[in-house]
C-alpha cells in the first residue's frame, strides 16, 4: 500500500479545471499590479503602490498571514482554532519576556513555544476529550489573556514600572537588496506609467525586509509543502476530510491532529512575535492583538484554506489598512476607482461567458460606485477602516458556492 | 531516484536562499524614507512674534498650610491603574502629593478591569462611598455614566470626575482640562522646530476629547506660521477605542506623514504614540509628546532624542487641587476649567530642545491667551 499515490480526497466536481494553482496566482498577482497601477496612473495618486505603502502593507499583513497560516494546519486536520487570538496572546509575552532578554532570535522561539502550549491544551481539549472546538478554543482566548495580565504583573512591572507593558525588546536588523533598491527607487522616481509603479512595489519588497518577513514567507512555502507534498501532509489533511477512513488504513489520527494543533499554536504564537517585534512597539502591550489573529481566520477563509489564497488575503488585510492609515481617505478613494475598473472587466469577462445576470449586477455595483468616487472628496475614515472586512464579507458572499472547508472540520473525532 | 531528485532540488533551493539572504545588505539606521531632502527651505516664514509676556502671575499661593487630616480619599482608576505611566498615574501622583502635604488619614484606590460591565465601575464607586471615603475621585471619562447614577445616592459625598462632568448632580465637581490651550503651544513648538514648514498631528480615536488637542495644534501652528501644512490622522474611527492601544499603527500613520513631508510630528494617541516616537526617530524628524512629560518615560527611552516637548496636562495639579479645595471646604473658587492660567495644562522642557528664544515666544503666546487676547477653539476647522 502506498497512500501517498492515492488522493484521499476528491475535489467536488468541475468543470475540467484549466490552469494549475500557481498559474492562477500569478495571474491574480499581475492583474492586481495591472489594476494598482492603472489605477495609480488614471486618478493620479502615486501612493497606490509607493515603496512606502508597500512596506506597510508588509509590516501589517505579517501579523495577520502567520496567525493564518496557523488557523490553516489546524483547520486541514479537522480542528477548528477559534483560539488563535489566545495563542497569539501568549507568543505576545513569550516574545517579550525572552527579547527583552536574549534578543529578538530567542523571542521568535519563545514566542512559538508559548504558542504551542496553547495549541497543545486546545489539542488535549478537543482531540482527547472531544470538547466542542469553539467552546475550546473561547476559553483559549480568555486564558491567553488572563494568564499573560498575570504573568505580566508578575514579571514585567517591576522592570518597566508598568503591569500592562514589557521593557523595550531588541528588534531585528532590516535588509535590503543592493543595488537593485537603488536601481528601482530611481525608476520609482521618474514617474513613468505602469514601470514606476512596478518598481515601487518591489522596492517596497526587497527593501528594508526583517529576517521575520523572509520567514513568514518561507512557512508559507514550507506549509505548502508539508501539507501538500508530503506522506505526512497527506495523512495530516486526511484526518481532516474524513478521519474514519485515515484512522482504517491505519492514520493515527489523534497524533496527527496534535501534531496540527501544535504546530498552529506555534505558528499563531510567531505571529504574536511578529507584533512584539514590529518596529512601531517597544514591547509586549496588553491588548495589542486587538482581533488579529480572528481576522487572520477571515483571511484563511478568504483564502479558500489554502496557502497561496491565505497570502492573498493577508496580503489584502495589510494593503488595505496600511493604505487607509498612511494617506487616508482621498487615497483611499482612488482605491474605489479601482473597484470600478475591476468590476468592468468582471461584466466583459460575464459578458462573454453570456451570463446576463452577472453581468448586470456587476453594472449596478460599478455604477453604484463610480457614483460614490464622483460624488465625494474622500471616504470616510469609518469605512476606510473596516473596507478589508467589507472585502472579505464580499468575498465570502460572492465566491462562498466555491469555498470547500475541509470535509470533517470541526467535528469531533472519537477512536473507534 | 525521485527521492533523490527532490533531496537535490530541496537542497539547491536552501542554498539559494541561504545566498541571497547572505547577498542582502544590511540597512543601518533604518533611514529608508526620503525625508531628509525636502528641507532645503530651512524653516517656515514665521509670524510676527508676540509680545513678550510680562511678569509670570501664578495664582497658586504657595506656602498655605492645610490641614486634612479628617479626610479618606478614595480614587477610581480607569483601565490600568497605578504604573501606566499617563493619566492614571497622573492622578496618583497629585493623590501622594496631597496625601504627604497635607496629612490625609486614610487613601483607597481601586482600579477598573478592561471591557469591564458598566455595573461594575457603580459598584466600585458605591463601595468606596459607603466606606466612608469623601471625597472621591473617578479617573476618567469612563466614570460619567457611573457617577450620574451614584452620585445622587451620595448626597454628601463630594465626588470628581477627570476628563469629564455629570450634568445635574451638584456633588460632582468635573476635573476637565483645557487640552486645546495646551496644544495650541504644541502647534507654536512645532511651527518653530520644523525646517520644512510641515508638521504632522496623529490622533488615537476620532472623539471630540481628541479634536481639542487637534483643534488647538493647528491654530497654535497657524498662528507661529500662517503658511504651515499640516497633515492629520486618527487612527481609528469614534467607538472604537483601540486606536489607544496600536503602537503599530501609529508608527505606520506617521510614516505616511513624514513621507508626506512633515518633520515635526504631535500626537494625542495613548500607547500608540510610542510608534509614533519610533517613526520620528527612524527617520531622523522630531515629535511632540502628550499628557505627561514623555522625555522621561521609560518605555520610550530609546526614542527619547527625537522628543522636542511634552503636552502637559496636570491631573496631578487638577487632584491635588480637589482635595485641597476639600480640605479648606472651599469648592466654590474651585477652577472650572484647568487651562493655562492655573496651570492646569503646559508643555515640557526636558531634553533643553527649547531655547530661550522658543521660550520666549512660547511664554508671549501664554499670557495672550490668558488675557484672552486669543480664543483657542476646540473644534477642529475639518
Amino acid at each position: 500500500m502506498n497512500p501517498s499515490e492515492a488522493p484521499a480526497t476528491v475535489p467536488p466536481p468541475r468543470k475540467s479545471r484549466r490552469l494549475p494553482g500557481w498559474a492562477v496566482g500569478v495571474l491574480g498577482v499581475a492583474g492586481a499590479v495591472v489594476l494598482l497601477s492603472t489605477t495609480s496612473y488614471l486618478t493620479g495618486v502615486p501612493q497606490l503602490t509607493s515603496t512606502g505603502t508597500i512596506q506597510t502593507a508588509v509590516r501589517l499583513a505579517l501579523p495577520i498571514l502567520l496567525a493564518g497560516l496557523g488557523g490553516l494546519w489546524a483547520e486541514r486536520a479537522g480542528v477548528v482554532n477559534i483560539g488563535l487570538e489566545g495563542m497569539m496572546i501568549m507568543g505576545t509575552w513569550g516574545a517579550a519576556w525572552a527579547g527583552y532578554q536574549w534578543g529578538p532570535w530567542a523571542a521568535l522561539v519563545a514566542a512559538a513555544v508559548f504558542g504551542a502550549l496553547g495549541g497543545l491544551l486546545h489539542a488535549i481539549a478537543t482531540v482527547t476529550f472531544g470538547v466542542n472546538h469553539i467552546v475550546s478554543g473561547v476559553a483559549i482566548n480568555l486564558l491567553g489573556a488572563g494568564l499573560t495580565k498575570y504573568l505580566s504583573t508578575l514579571v514585567f512591572f517591576p522592570l518597566s514600572h508598568n503591569p500592562r507593558e514589557s521593557p523595550a525588546v531588541p528588534k531585528f536588523d532590516t535588509y535590503s537588496a543592493p543595488g537593485l533598491s537603488e536601481w528601482l527607487g530611481d525608476l520609482e522616481a521618474q514617474q513613468r506609467v505602469g514601470l514606476s509603479d512596478v518598481a515601487g512595489i518591489l522596492r517596497g519588497l526587497v527593501t528594508g525586509v526583517s529576517p521575520l518577513t523572509m520567514l513568514a514567507i518561507a512557512l508559507v512555502v514550507g506549509s505548502y509543502l508539508v501539507l501538500w507534498r508530503t506522506r505526512f501532509g497527506l495523512r495530516l489533511r486526511s484526518c481532516g476530510e474524513n478521519p474514519v477512513a485515515a484512522e482504517s488504513l491505519g492514520v493515527n489520527v489523534y497524533r496527527h491532529k496534535y501534531a496540527a494543533v501544535i504546530a498552529s499554536g506555534a505558528l499563531a504564537g510567531i505571529g504574536g512575535a511578529a507584533l512584539v517585534l514590529n518596529p512601531g512597539q517597544p514591547g509586549y502591550l496588553e491588548g495589542q492583538t486587538n482581533g488579529r489573529g480572528f481576522i487572520g481566520l477571515a483571511a484563511m477563509i478568504f483564502g479558500n484554506w489554502r496557502p497561496g489564497g491565505l497570502l492573498g488575503g493577508a496580503a489584502l488585510f495589510g494593503y488595505a489598512d496600511g493604505l487607509q492609515l498612511r494617506s487616508g481617505g482621498k487615497t483611499f478613494l482612488a482605491l474605489v476607482y479601482g473597484a470600478v475598473l475591476l468590476l468592468a472587466v468582471i461584466v466583459v469577462w460575464q459578458l462573454v461567458r453570456r451570463r446576463w445576470f452577472a453581468a448586470a449586477g456587476g453594472i449596478v455595483a460599478a455604477v453604484a460606485l463610480y457614483a460614490v468616487y464622483y460624488s465625494v472628496d474622500e471616504v470616510p475614515s469609518e469605512l476606510t477602516t473596516y473596507a478589508p472586512h467589507l472585502v472579505t464579507l464580499i468575498v465570502l458572499a460572492v465566491a462562498s458556492q466555491r469555498l470547500r472547508m475541509p470535509a470533517a472540520d470541526g467535528v469531533v473525532y472519537r477512536r473507534g | 531516484m525521485r527521492r533523490r531528485m527532490r533531496g537535490i532540488a530541496v537542497a539547491a533551493i536552501a542554498l539559494t536562499s541561504v545566498l541571497s539572504m547572505a547577498a542582502c545588505a544590511k540597512d543601518n539606521g533604518g533611514s529608508s524614507s526620503g525625508s531628509a531632502n525636502n528641507n532645503a527651505s530651512g524653516g517656515c516664514k514665521l509670524a510676527d512674534k508676540p509680545p513678550v509676556a510680562g511678569a509670570g502671575t501664578s495664582s497658586s499661593s504657595a506656602g498655605e498650610k492645610v490641614d486634612g487630616s479628617a479626610l479618606k480619599v478614595g480614587l477610581a482608576y480607569d483601565i490600568g491603574g497605578r504604573g501606566d505611566a499617563s493619566f492614571n498615574d497622573s492622578a496618583a501622583a497629585g493623590l501622594d502629593k496631597a496625601k504627604a502635604d497635607f496629612g490625609v488619614a486614610e487613601v483607597k484606590e481601586l482600579t477598573a478591569a478592561p471591557n469591564e460591565a458598566e455595573d461594575a465601575k457603580q459598584t466600585r464607586l458605591r463601595q468606596l462611598a459607603s466606606e466612608g471615603f469623601n471625597p472621591i475621585i473617578g479617573v476618567g471619562f469612563a466614570y460619567a455614566e457611573s457617577l450620574k447614577v451614584v452620585a445622587p445616592e451620595f448626597p454628601n459625598v463630594k465626588f470628581a470626575i477627570v476628563d469629564g462632568a455629570v450634568d445635574g448632580a451638584a456633588n460632582v465637581t468635573p476635573l476637565v482640562f483645557a487640552e486645546e490651550e495646551g496644544s495650541f503651544l504644541a502647534g507654536v513648538i512645532a511651527a518653530y522646530q520644523s525646517k520644512s514648514c510641515h508638521v504632522g498631528f496623529v490622533g488615537g480615536v476620532k472623539i471630540p476629547l481628541i479634536q481639542k488637542f487637534d483643534a488647538g495644534f493647528e491654530q497654535g501652528a497657524k498662528a507661529a506660521a500662517p503658511e504651515i501644512k499640516i497633515e492629520k490622522k486618527y487612527l481609528t474611527p469614534a467607538g472604537d477605542f483601540t486606536g489607544f492601544q496600536e503602537p503599530t499603527k501609529g508608527q505606520e500613520a506617521a510614516k505616511g506623514q513624514i513621507e508626506a513631508g512633515a518633520d515635526v510630528l504631535y500626537h494625542a494617541a495613548g500607547a500608540s504614540g510610542k510608534g509614533v516616537f519610533s517613526a520620528a526617530k527612524s527617520a531622523n524628524v522630531k515629535a511632540i509628546g502628550v499628557d505627561s512629560d514623555q522625555y522621561h518615560q521609560t518605555t520610550v527611552a530609546d526614542s527619547k532624542d527625537v522628543i522636542v516637548s511634552s503636552m502637559l496636562k496636570r491631573v496631578d495639579v487638577a487632584v491635588y487641587d480637589f482635595v485641597k479645595a476639600v480640605a479648606k471646604n472651599d469648592l466654590a473658587n474651585f477652577p472650572k476649567v484647568f487651562d493655562l492660567k492655573v496651570d492646569g495644562v503646559g508643555y515640557s522642557t526636558s531634553g533643553d530642545k527649547i531655547d530661550d528664544n522658543l521660550k520666549q515666544v512660547l511664554d508671549g503666546y501664554k499670557s495672550q491667551i490668558i488675557e484672552g487676547k486669543i480664543k483657542v477653539t476646540d473644534k477642529p476647522s475639518s
